[in-house]
């Protein structure tokens, strides 16, 4: 009871120690949270209620289009320029009509107008005439690259109706001929004209509904939106929750070799408490800070970020397997380490580059190559990792059993080597 | 192997103790007593092993060879009993910079097993004896050299030891604290402690000791009362002289001077061992004289332990 007693004593002096410096603060809650907390908002607009806008896009068009006797009083280019002008594309584009090419083109030139839309003459005929095919001309400014491909959009699934327009007829020959039917050309024209009306309409009540190209403009609801970025904090957390958790063990770690420059440790040593006791002491306080800071990072992150870390008992128990192994390996590593001159670069460096390669950095990208995955299960981040993302998915404890158990058990292995390294340098 | 030690009256006993690191022979095979109730000193320069000598006493270090004995018990055998026995006072000041004087003591107090009001009272006594009672909720980084080095060693008064080591506890202190820690030590022996105190300060040893060890290179060259000591280099008397010139000039014609036992140069300073300063002295201005020197500074002391250490390996006590 003696040794516990001693070795809580060590714990508590150590935390009490940790407790009073400002870096550590730093780096085990203000760090991690302040970094999870820019991406967070950079990616919620600062806590605004929008997303991200761009502004109307000023289309000047001209209309020659001339529709002929045969389209009975269609004229796909009015259809075209009513549809530009529709209520709905207001906030994508504002609208300028001229007269001719010439006008077109110079409005451009002189910067009145992003983009210039010239609607061809025959139109109207190749939509529903003899004629081949017809084009449309766009001008833009070549500075501009967001608006010009907004219209180019808008234009192709404009036009995208007409295309149908002309092989609805094809189809519907087809399929008659195949039965033996003929049809008359006017009542050909007349499914084109038809197919070209439910083409324009439908257009035009996508457009009122949710069009592609709108949504950009208008984001899901509020509530959904919100779980999503609670999603990404999780992961930008989870990440920095791992990176931390090994930076912050590495650096209580440390604090045996501090003690030694102290000349504490050798104090400690005159004194009749064994010295597994004296290094089992400032462990637990290394154990009991990291538990913490695993504590305080996911309840302030839920809170604060709306992260739901998973189901109470896998939270723990990845908790867990966090704690052994961040606390094992910030022992073993610093085990190596003769002054804490040359533990600043060495804790820096080994745990950015495990860090890296156990994918603490790159947790929101989707498409990252096959072999980083496979990278990161050599390195006890990339297991910690992976136990936490299972959980955020809601993953239930059995099926936590393989990364817990492989941080545990690399926890062990690393505190064994570590102890047993400190035990030899400090015989 | 440990032997059992020679039956006595001795606090501690040490016996062939060697120590050594690869080539370095840091300690080689010295043997001493101190007796309970006595101020013992080692004394000697930096380097000469004292250190290493008060770290294996107080089980810190295994020695390579040899063993010791405190209270009884082999620093081998059952160094968890010798630690009980002692408390340590280290040259350098062990102390958590970021911790209260109070915070410290108490938590010293529990690494030797105090506990509760017992760890309390001792707490306040020590704050009382090194006179920080005013100031035990300060941080330790915010305290002087001297207080630091008084909270040094409260903390080695912690468990009441019946042996108390203190390494080189003056080392950069201002005078004043200096004097202070040295009627402490005083006062803890005239209490009944047994007090093995290491320095390089020959005055300390002097003052405070009933035996000095002088010790050198890993050896320890002579043992006695300083008494006993100073009758090894009989009745010479020391002259400490600085010229206006190269020492080489007079070196020569010094050392054949009649009455001039020995003569050593360092740091621009020359020293002598001569058997009569009276005597000896018009003999070195004349030479000067004659080989166009001045004597700028002159010193003359009558014999102490910097004269023996002088005397038994041709080397000032120094720094």
């Amino acid at each position: 009871m003696e040794h516990i007693q001693r070795a809580l004593d060590i714990a508590r002096k150590d935390l009490t120690r940790y407790t009073r410096s400002l870096f550590i603060w730093a780096m085990m809650i203000a760090a991690p949270l302040l970094i999870a907390g820019l991406i967070y908002f950079a990616f919620s607009g600062l806590g605004g209620d929008g997303g991200f806008s761009v502004p109307a896009t000023r289309l000047h068009v001209v209309n020659l289009d001339q529709p002929g006797g045969q389209a009975a009083g269609f004229a796909a280019g009015t259809l075209l320029l009513d549809f530009l002008q529709s209520e709905q594309l207001s906030e994508l584009v504002q609208v300028t009509v001229g007269q001719d090419e010439y006008s077109a083109r110079a409005a451009v030139e002189a910067l009145s107008a992003d983009v210039a839309v010239i609607i061809p003459q025959n139109l109207t005929d190749a939509v529903v005439g003899s004629a081949a095919g017809a084009t449309l001309t766009m001008v833009q400014d070549p500075t501009l690259t967001i608006g010009p491909g907004i219209v180019k959009s808008l234009l192709a699934g404009f036009l995208d109706g007409f295309s149908g327009s002309k092989i609805a007829p094809q189809v519907v020959v087809q399929q008659l001929d195949d039965r033996g039917i003929e049809l008359e050309p006017q009542t050909l024209q007349g499914v084109a004209l038809e197919y070209a009306a439910w083409a324009t309409e439908l257009g035009r009540s996508q457009g009122s509904q949710e069009h592609p190209l709108i949504s950009i403009q208008a984001p899901p609801a509020r509530v959904a939106r919100q779980s999503t970025l609670a999603k990404l904090a999780g992961q930008i957390l989870a990440g920095q929750l791992v990176f931390f958790s090994f930076f912050t063990a590495a650096s209580t770690a440390q604090s045996i070799i501090t003690e030694e420059e102290e000349h504490t440790l050798a104090r400690l040593f005159t004194t009749p408490t064994a010295r597994t006791t004296i290094l089992g002491g400032k462990l637990l306080a290394v154990f009991l800070l990291v538990l913490g800071q695993a504590v305080v990072l996911t309840v302030v992150s839920a809170l604060v970020f709306g992260v739901q870390w998973g189901q109470p008992l896998s939270v723990a128990l990845v908790t867990l397997g966090l704690v052994v192994a961040s606390s094992g390996f910030g022992t073993f590593l610093m085990s190596f380490v003769r002054s804490t001159q040359q533990a600043g670069p060495v804790l820096g460096g080994v745990l950015t580059i495990m860090g890296m390669a156990g994918g603490l950095f790159t947790t929101g990208f989707e498409s990252l190559p096959g072999f980083l995955d496979t990278l990161s299960l050599l390195v006890p981040q990339g297991w910690a990792l992976r136990g936490w993302k299972l959980s955020l998915a809601g993953a239930g404890a059995s099926e936590l059993w393989l990364p817990v158990g492989v941080m545990l058990a690399m926890g062990a292995l690393f505190f064994a080597l570590g102890a047993t390294t400190f035990r030899r340098r400090l015989a | 192997m440990s032997t059992d030690p020679t039956p006595s009256t001795a606090a501690i006993q040490v016996r062939g103790l060697h120590k050594h690191y690869d080539d370095v022979h840091a300690v080689r095979g010295i043997d001493f007593d101190v007796h309970s109730g006595e101020i013992f000193s080692l004394l000697g320069p930096n380097g000469a092993g004292k250190t290493t000598t008060i770290s294996i006493l107080s089980c810190l270090l295994q020695p390579s060879d040899g063993d010791a004995w405190v209270m009884g018990h082999s620093i081998r055998d059952d160094s968890m009993a010798v630690k009980r026995a002692i408390g340590v006072v280290p040259q350098e000041v062990a102390l958590y910079p970021d911790l209260s004087a109070r915070e410290n003591l108490t938590f010293w107090g529990k690494m030797y097993g105090l506990r509760g009001p017992a760890l309390r009272q001792r707490v306040d006594e020590v704050l009382e004896i090194t006179g920080l009672t005013d100031r035990q909720k300060g941080r330790v980084d915010k305290f002087s050299g001297g207080m630091q080095r008084r909270l040094n060693i409260g903390i080695g008064l912690l468990p009441q030891p019946q042996i108390l080591f203190l390494d080189e506890p003056t080392v950069g202190i201002d005078p004043q604290s200096r004097r202070n820690i040295l009627d402490q030590v005083k006062e803890f022996n005239r209490q009944g402690m047994t007090i093995l105190y290491t320095t390089h300060y020959m005055e300390e040893a002097q003052e405070l000791s009933d035996h000095i060890a002088i010790m050198d290179q890993g050896k320890l060259i002579a043992y006695g009362t300083h008494q006993e000591l100073v009758e090894i280099v009989g009745e010479l008397d020391r002259i400490r002289l600085t010229i206006n010139a190269t020492s080489d000039r007079v070196l020569g014609s010094w050392e054949s001077t009649e009455g001039v036992r020995r003569i050593s140069a360092e740091d621009g300073t020359i020293t002598l061992m001569v058997d009569d300063s009276n005597a000896v002295l018009p003999r070195l201005f004349e030479t000067a004289a004659q080989a166009d020197v001045r004597i700028t500074h002159i010193e003359v002391q009558e014999p102490n332990l910097e004269a023996v250490f002088l005397h038994l390996t041709g080397r000032a006590l120094r720094d």
